[in-house]
């Protein structure tokens, strides 16, 4: 019709704002820590407990550490913790939908009962539940929050792969002859990644969030470690002489959130009109 | 003049009158203007129908007259008035208490949580304060009223429980609740099978005549695309095009003596199934002017046939009782809309057939593999052993209503459905079930929606190019464009559109992609499932003349899979009539339209409502439960012998040279039907 | 009949994933790279001790005859002892698992109605200041984690204002005040992001259905604007509302162990933590085990109320 793409592409302008603060943040979290003049390590008992002040601008906690260096050096344990489980759940999810999709009967039966099963667990227990044994790390944390969203994205990409599998245009490539390999490659994929990264782009906020919860009850990266959620732990013996020790890590972690909610929104904002109509979880 | 409004409602007595109605939506791009002063008036107990293809602005005058535009929308008109009120200011007190509407798909419109009854019941209860006993009672009659059986029990169900033709008789129950005046019905059958469609006719036109209390009669305004159905109902016509009301008149008028280019155009682009091999279909070229910058001369200029110098001249609407919007409504009065030539002639069809069927069946299964399993599901038979012949570079039609498995039937002559029984062979070679590549080069298929048919990520270029590749047609990048360019030329589209996406093209450039794509391999033998249901009429004869003439050029054969007898009628050299997975009728196209026919045939065709014909269809016959083991039609069957068609299979009955009919009726008893054409004329 | 075999279906799903669940659970604690009996005694046991415990908790047998050991008795009511606390596991979950149903119930409430009343408003109010406001406040919740609400709230009104205490709990013996002054921080910051997130999703589904035809048809019936909120949209608004309910009270949980965590509250959830850091396992195996059974039921729960609520599951087959 005459509707017909009379509007240039317009990026939203949530998506602007985040990926601009995203990239503030990232860029802080690479080179902030050399800019500080403080080691975020280094004990220093005479400044302990200090309040904000033009020489620690977000006061010292109870060993004297400087808070806003100690914050810094902490911004890519909580973006690695976030992405680093996105990662890993789209690179098991992903595929475990597409083989779902691809081998209705026993395969799909299988990989979707164990989907049920490790979706009836609510998220923070199956954290607990793998971290419980063995020692916490990092690692582990973003092992076990991404092993939460792994149902979520096998189910959502199975869904999105048998909506298109329906389509003509695939049954156009089956009337062919051509195999899945070809029809996945050239017919599913580039039309199903749109909404998976647009549940990719909510979900990273809460895989932030699991992860420092996670810390902050212990079960993340041990100190000296700074993960936000594990200094907001353990300032809290300290809330009423130091909140600053809380304040600063807690609200970064906020603004963090801000940011990648408002990327998720925008991704979502810019992918999903097209998609509408289209299969959905 | 406005000021004697009052007396002009006696004096001109019209239910309805709008006069000089606009309406734009606000868009990105500006206001988008889908009416621009359209006038109508509706005199009590008449029917006027509201004509137009997509993008007309039809259901927009709907929603109009109703107040149901929403806020953003701006809307002016000279006089919008309904019996002497102004809908402009009480719309909202009049919609359903004296305005009634019905809308397209039923299955939409009635709300899933509540009972048929309460939404029956409900305008009674609101709008006349009727006791809610009294008012279901009221409700039970009025599903009586609209042929609905055992409507005390229906009252109790829920949507869901009902078929689609329940369902809109529900809707059209609900809306005369209240009583109304004026019934307003947007494309009332639009998704209806044919004939449920002629039966919700009858309904209509029954309540055409239908008295209300003190003597009024009811008005309607019926919205379609379908010049039949208006021909069915209306007493006038009006023509919409573009936003701009293009003709009106008498119904007899507009539609036997158009006056409009575009009520010509749409009248010769329309396949007849009464006039079939009539030759050529005329069809508009172009497509829907720009909406957000109105042309202040004609807007149907750049598509029209007959335009010259001075159609860019702000115009006006002329006539008295056949009214017409055009500069050159005169000197074209007698001149139909051209048609143009074939562009090859015909090659002459093989003798040898080219696909041979035998016995093809395929169950589906309801319920998951663990019912399967446990043997808890029968599922359905959807093609039920089926044989044909298709012969190089002739047409088959396939006609039967939705989920009688004519699509399956399609799949399965492809072999992208796995057979549960039965053979295929494809120019005499046996195709397994899993075919290579010289079975998948030469069979083919075009889709009907053109909007899920083509992949939206890739553009028309790269679409063509990847069955060009995969064929192996051309391998190296600039013989590969040639070749894109070869197709795009054969479906007559511009070469610049290879660097479209399918989102950039409108229904039937993207039909003509679609069929480009499976022409890449250069096939013998193409099926056209539902090829052009989706089109608006105009192009629909576009995209059926191009495929007419691929079959003349190419020597192509098609099974032609549609539920519109019209179009088969129009393209088919024979025609297979399918009913519950079983086809029924098959033969010449010339046999298969005239006595004898088989009794679903006749239903088929007698349901078809056709412009300058009347006629009631018969009641169904009270309903029974399908037979098992018997004839799948039986208990539709207006002329079933007895326990004989419940019980034993029919026979497959010779009734000529390859027209065959699956009947227990004797064939001089079916030959003895009247012709459909000639049956229950009433004019 | 048809809701006789969705139920009977169901039931069976259900019994399906709590063994499935046994089986997990059992498994990881069992499975993972660290042995148990270290993980009890700690890294510095002396081998002896190790062996001792090793036999005690049946840790020599063959897995699948341990599993079945634990879950047997599982079924037999016998749930185990707490190694570190030396009291039977029956009886520690029972007492704080009562007190996490007060603290979870009540947040539940407050985001079953906070969180539909504020989506069916700002669906109601869709683009006015009201909903965007609603919207961004929506966004701020939903990004703020739950400990940080927890820590803020508790410096605002326990350190500063001294209006509420900051920890612990108190039995509604020591009176009502005392028991409620001790659960409102927990409730309410247990509800904060669950609120948004179900006012968010209400908010779309009940647009959705503001825009279905049917209720287009509704009005062009002339119902008036509130008949047909309540009588055509809502009912079919809502049923989404339940699947998201059942999904919260997933996240419910996950926010019950944080909230007891910080507010040092003597529920299942600190329980949990308290097993894992002291490596009671038994304690834990079981604990989850019945936190996992009870998320089973509430979807379970939920599914029903589904079915019964929407009559294209209820009510069966053809009419006409």
């Amino acid at each position: 019709m005459t509707a017909v793409a009379r509007s240039p592409l317009r990026l939203p302008s949530s998506l602007v704002l985040g990926a601009a603060l995203l990239g503030l943040i990232a860029a802080a979290a690479i080179v902030g820590i050399w800019l500080t003049p403080y080691d975020p390590a280094a004990f220093a008992v005479r400044d302990r407990l200090q309040p904000p002040s033009a020489l620690h601008p977000f006061g010292t906690d109870e060993f004297g550490r400087d808070v806003l260096s100690r914050v810094l050096a902490g911004a890519h344990l909580s973006l690695a913790a976030g992405f680093g489980a996105m990662a890993i759940s789209l690179a098991v999810g992903v595929p475990l939908g597409l083989l779902a999709a691809f081998h209705r009967g026993v395969t799909e039966e299988l990989i979707m009962r164990a989907v049920d099963l490790l979706i009836s667990l609510p998220p923070v227990l199956l954290g607990l539940l793998v971290l419980a044994v063995t020692p916490p790390s990092l690692g582990k944390t973003i092992a076990a929050v991404g092993l939460v969203y792994v149902p979520i994205l096998v189910r959502l990409t199975r869904a999105v792969a048998l909506g298109l599998l329906q389509e003509d245009f695939v049954q156009a490539a089956r009337a062919r002859g051509e195999g899945a390999v070809p029809i996945l490659w050239h017919e599913i994929l580039p039309n199903a990644w749109p909404p998976i990264i647009v549940e990719c782009g909510l979900r990273v906020t809460f895989a932030i969030l699991l992860g420092s919860a996670l810390s902050f009850l212990g079960l993340g990266p041990q100190p000296p470690a700074s993960e936000w959620g594990l200094m907001i732990a353990e300032g809290r013996d300290f809330l009423r002489q130091a909140p600053w020790i809380c304040l600063a890590p807690g609200l970064s972690l906020c603004v963090l959130l801000v940011t990648v909610n408002l990327v998720g929104e925008g991704l979502r904002e810019r992918l999903d009109p097209q998609l509408s109509g289209r299969a959905h979880a | 003049m406005p000021d004697a409004a009052m007396s002009d409602v006696v004096v001109d007595g019209n239910v309805l009158r709008v006069e000089a109605l606009s309406v734009a939506y606000p868009s990105r791009d500006g206001w988008l203007h889908a009416v621009d002063g359209v006038s109508l008036s509706i005199a009590p107990g008449t029917v006027l129908g509201l004509v137009g293809e997509s993008g007309s602005g039809k259901s927009t005058v709907v929603l109009a007259l109703l107040g149901l535009l929403g806020s953003s929308a701006r809307l002016r008109a000279e006089r919008l008035e309904f019996d002497g009120h102004d809908l402009l200011r009480e719309a909202a007190a009049l919609r359903g208490r004296r305005i009634g509407v019905v809308f397209q798909d039923s299955a939409a419109t009635l709300n899933p949580a509540l009972t048929v009854g309460t939404q029956v019941v409900e305008p009674m209860r609101v709008h006349l304060g009727t006791k809610r006993a009294l008012a279901w009672q009221r409700g039970i009659e009025l599903l009586a009223e609209m042929g609905i059986p055992r409507p005390a029990e229906i009252m109790r169900s829920y949507p869901h429980q009902l078929s689609g033709g329940m369902k809109q008789r529900v809707g059209i129950a609900a809306a005369l609740a209240s009583e109304p005046d004026l019934l307003l019905l947007d494309e009332p059958t639009t998704a209806l099978d044919v004939t449920i469609e002629a039966q919700i006719l009858s309904l209509l036109d029954r309540l055409r005549t239908m008295r209300l209390e003190g003597g009024r009669r009811l008005a309607m305004l019926l919205v379609s695309h379908n010049l039949g159905i208006v021909d069915r109902l209306c007493d006038s016509v009006s023509v919409l095009y573009a936003g701009r009301l293009v003709e009106s008149g008498t119904t007899a008028n507009v539609l036997q003596r158009p006056l409009h280019p575009y009520s010509k155009g749409l009248l010769a682009a329309l396949p007849r199934v009464d006039r079939q091999h009539a030759g050529r279909l005329a069809p508009i070229p172009g497509r829907l002017p720009d909406l957000w910058a109105p042309d202040p001369g004609c807007n149907f200029r750049p598509r029209c046939a007959f335009a010259s110098a001075g159609c860019e001249q702000p115009q006006r609407v002329t006539g008295d009782h056949h009214k017409v919007r055009c500069h050159r409504a005169d000197t074209i009065v007698d001149i139909p809309w051209p048609i143009e030539r074939a562009t090859a002639a015909a090659q002459p069809r093989s003798a040898v057939p080219l696909v041979e069927a035998a016995d093809l069946s395929i169950r589906f299964d309801s319920g998951g593999w663990l019912q399967r399993l446990l043997g808890e599901s029968a599922g359905i038979l959807a093609v039920d052993r089926v044989s044909l012949t298709i012969h190089s570079g002739e047409v088959l039609g396939l006609v039967g209503e939705s989920g009688c498995g004519k699509s399956t039937l399609g799949r399965l002559l492809l072999r992208l459905l796995p057979a549960l029984d039965g053979t295929l062979s494809f120019a005499a070679e046996p195709v397994r079930a899993k075919p290579d590549a010289r079975f998948r080069r030469q069979a083919q298929v075009v889709f009907q929606n053109s909007d899920t048919s083509l992949n939206p990520r890739q553009t028309v270029g790269e679409i063509l190019g990847r069955a060009i590749r995969w064929f192996a047609i051309a391998n190296v990048e600039a013989e590969v464009m040639v070749e894109v360019g070869r197709l795009l030329d054969l479906v007559r589209l511009p070469r610049s559109y290879a660097r479209r996406y399918p989102h950039q093209l409108s229904g039937g450039e993207k039909q003509r992609v679609g069929i480009a794509r499976a022409l890449a391999p250069r096939p013998r033998f193409v099926v056209c499932d539902e090829a052009v249901s989706a089109l608006d009429v105009s192009v629909q004869a576009a995209v059926l003349n191009l495929l007419r003439d691929l079959r003349d050029q190419l020597g192509v054969a098609y099974l032609f899979i549609s539920h519109d007898i019209g179009v088969i009628a129009h393209i088919a050299d024979r025609i297979a009539v399918m009913y519950r997975g079983t086809i029924v009728e098959e033969g010449l196209a010339d046999d298969v339209l005239r006595p004898p026919y088989h009794p679903y045939t006749e239903l088929l065709l007698s349901s078809v409502p056709l412009i300058g014909r009347q006629r009631d269809t018969d009641p169904p016959p009270a309903a029974r439960p399908p037979a098992a083991g018997g004839c799948k039609f039986a208990d539709r069957c207006r002329f079933r012998l007895g326990p004989l068609c419940d019980s034993v299979p029919p026979p497959l009955q010779a009734a000529g040279p390859g027209h065959r009919i699956r009947c227990h009726i004797p064939l001089p008893q079916l030959a003895g039907q009247p012709h459909w054409l000639d049956r229950g004329e009433t004019t | 009949m048809r809701l006789a075999a969705f139920l009977l279906r169901r039931l069976l799903g259900l019994v399906g994933v709590l063994l499935g669940m046994s089986v997990l659970i059992f498994g990881i604690i069992h499975i993972l790279p660290g042995n148990v009996a270290y993980a009890i005694l700690g890294e510095f046991a002396t081998p002896a001790a190790v062996a001792q415990l090793e036999a005690k908790l049946g840790l020599n047998d063959p897995l699948p005859m341990q599993y079945w050991r634990w879950l047997s008795a599982l079924l037999q009511g016998d749930f185990g002892t707490s190694i570190v606390m030396s009291r039977p596991a029956a009886s520690l979950i029972a007492e704080a698992l009562g007190r996490s149903a007060v603290l979870a119930a009540l947040a539940f409430g407050l985001v079953a109605m906070g969180g539909i009343g504020l989506g069916l408003y700002g669906a109601t109010h869709r683009g006015r200041l009201a909903d965007k406001l609603l919207t961004l406040l929506q966004f701020v919740l939903i990004a703020v984690p739950e400990f940080f609400w927890a820590i803020l709230a508790v410096l605002i009104f326990a350190a500063w204002l001294n209006l509420l205490p900051a920890t612990g709990y108190a039995p509604l013996s020591d009176g009502v005040l005392a028991w409620g002054s001790h659960l409102l921080l927990p409730v309410l910051v247990l509800a904060s992001g669950l609120v948004a997130h179900v006012a968010r999703l209400t908010r779309s589904s009940t647009i959705e259905v503001l825009d279905s035809r049917y209720v287009l048809t509704a009005r062009a019936r002339g119902l008036g604007e509130r008949r047909v909120l309540w009588r055509h949209a809502l009912p079919n608004a809502l049923l989404p509302a339940i699947t998201v309910l059942a999904i919260d009270a997933g996240l419910l949980i996950g926010g019950i162990v944080v909230v007891e965590t910080v507010f040092a509250y003597p529920g299942l959830g600190r329980l949990l933590v308290y097993a894992i850091e002291r490596h009671d396992l038994p304690l834990l195996q079981v604990g989850m085990m019945v936190v996992t059974a009870i998320y089973a039921v509430a979807n379970f729960i939920a599914e029903l109320l589904y079915a019964v609520l929407n009559p294209r599951i209820r009510v069966a087959g053809a009419a006409a």
